[in-house]
């Protein structure tokens, strides 16, 4: 009798626990279903419509998200380097190669929240693509750290994980046919203060 | 012995029975997350504000952002509105050099969205109504509305959210205006 009730505890405890911590885990990761991945960025291009998969919609309900819509723009996330190492607050990183066609861009670094991370300076941690300065071939070169550094200089500050979030505002690529054949920059560090 | 191995399937069986619970329990509370979220768009802005009046979302207004993940050089506001009382009229004078707008249903899906190039001379001015109100609306064009966007969405209750894209530090006081005469009421026909 004893071990019947503990056979069905045991069950609905792994069926409880279980269920309820995969959606949990499921919903907070970044990378997830119905992500596109193009280099080292993450975007979600149906997230917030009602084609959405439901580990999208349960995203949105659930952080309160109005997602961007179609003639809006597109956001993209990265969470990785080049050479697949988190990327780090108290590191260095450059941000070099194409940006694909939008009417403008922007790009801000960002804590574990996506929200903008804290510099504590005038300066915000984010840049725009009408106020960045442009190679010869029209590619773009950034900076991102903690020091002034020549060219375009993305400022963050402290430590711990990063995200970089890039938006293309008003672009042919956030409708989905154009996005596969899209090239975006490359992420490569430099260096970390340890 | 016997006893032991009848023992340890009973365990097995209990594990197994549990998984499969488990998968169950997954699909169940992934699809209710958004029935009954009390964390989601709708019910933030309920909290901050009442229906037709614009809320700022970002956090420059004072006090914390009302919905996360605004953009740092972005701007936002956002209106609740009920198309069961009529239809709604957004309206938004003066140039930025971009705004864009999206219309959210109750539980955050975006239905539509369109930007400054597609608003006649670049200025504001639009109109969200039931495919019901559309037909009414079209016998019988007021004077006032012919320069309007007519957004129809098959929705009853719904957000309108306006972005504006803010270059640098120069143009907030010119974003923040250009929100603080936006209005968002109901249009009487």
């Amino acid at each position: 009798m004893l071990k019947t009730a503990f056979l069905t505890l045991l069950s609905l405890a792994i069926a409880i626990v279980g269920g309820g911590g995969s959606v949990w885990y499921a919903l907070k990761i970044q990378d997830g279903v119905g992500a596109i991945r193009i280099g080292q960025w993450t975007a979600f291009p149906d997230i917030g419509t009602p084609a959405a998969d439901p580990y999208s919609k349960a995203r949105v309900a659930r952080e309160g998200v109005l997602a961007l819509g179609r003639a809006e723009g597109l956001s993209f996330v990265a969470e990785r380097d080049a050479a697949g190492a988190e990327l780090k607050r108290e590191c260095t990183y450059t941000i070099e190669g194409d940006f694909p066609t939008a009417r403008f861009w922007t790009l801000y670094a960002a804590d574990q929240s996506l929200g903008v991370v804290e510099t504590g300076k005038p300066r915000l941690a984010a840049l725009q693509s009408y106020g960045v300065v442009r190679q010869p071939d029209n590619s773009v070169i950034i900076s991102a750290g903690h020091h002034p550094m020549p060219g375009n200089w993305l400022l963050t500050d402290g430590f711990g994980r990063m995200y970089f979030v890039l938006t293309f505002y008003d672009t042919p690529i956030a409708s989905s046919t154009g996005l596969s054949d899209v090239s975006l920059p490359h992420i490569v560090k430099v260096g970390c203060n340890a | 012995m016997r006893s032991f191995y009848a023992a340890m399937r009973g365990l097995l069986h209990a594990v197994l029975l549990g998984l499969l619970g488990a998968g169950i329990v997954h699909i169940a509370v992934l699809l209710l997350v958004p029935e009954f979220s009390e964390r989601d768009a709708w019910s933030r802005l309920s909290m901050a504000s009442d229906l037709y009046k614009m809320t700022r979302l970002d956090a420059e207004a004072g006090g914390a952002p009302v919905v996360k993940s605004v953009d740092p050089l972005f701007y936002a506001t956002a209106c609740r509105f009920d198309l069961g009382e009529g239809m709604v009229r957004v309206k938004a004078p003066g140039h930025v050099p971009f705004w864009s707008v999206s219309v959210y249903d109750r539980s955050g899906h975006n239905i539509y969205s369109f930007n400054d190039h597609t608003a006649t001379g670049g200025v504001l001015d639009a109109v969200v109504l039931t495919p019901a109100q559309m037909i009414d609306v079209r016998k019988d064009l007021p004077e006032d509305l012919q320069g309007a966007i007519f957004v129809e969405a098959p929705i009853e209750e719904g957000i309108f959210v306006i972005r504006a894209f803010v270059p640098d530090s120069s143009w907030k006081p010119i974003v923040s205006r250009f929100f603080e005469q936006s209005s968002c009421e109901l249009q009487d026909f």
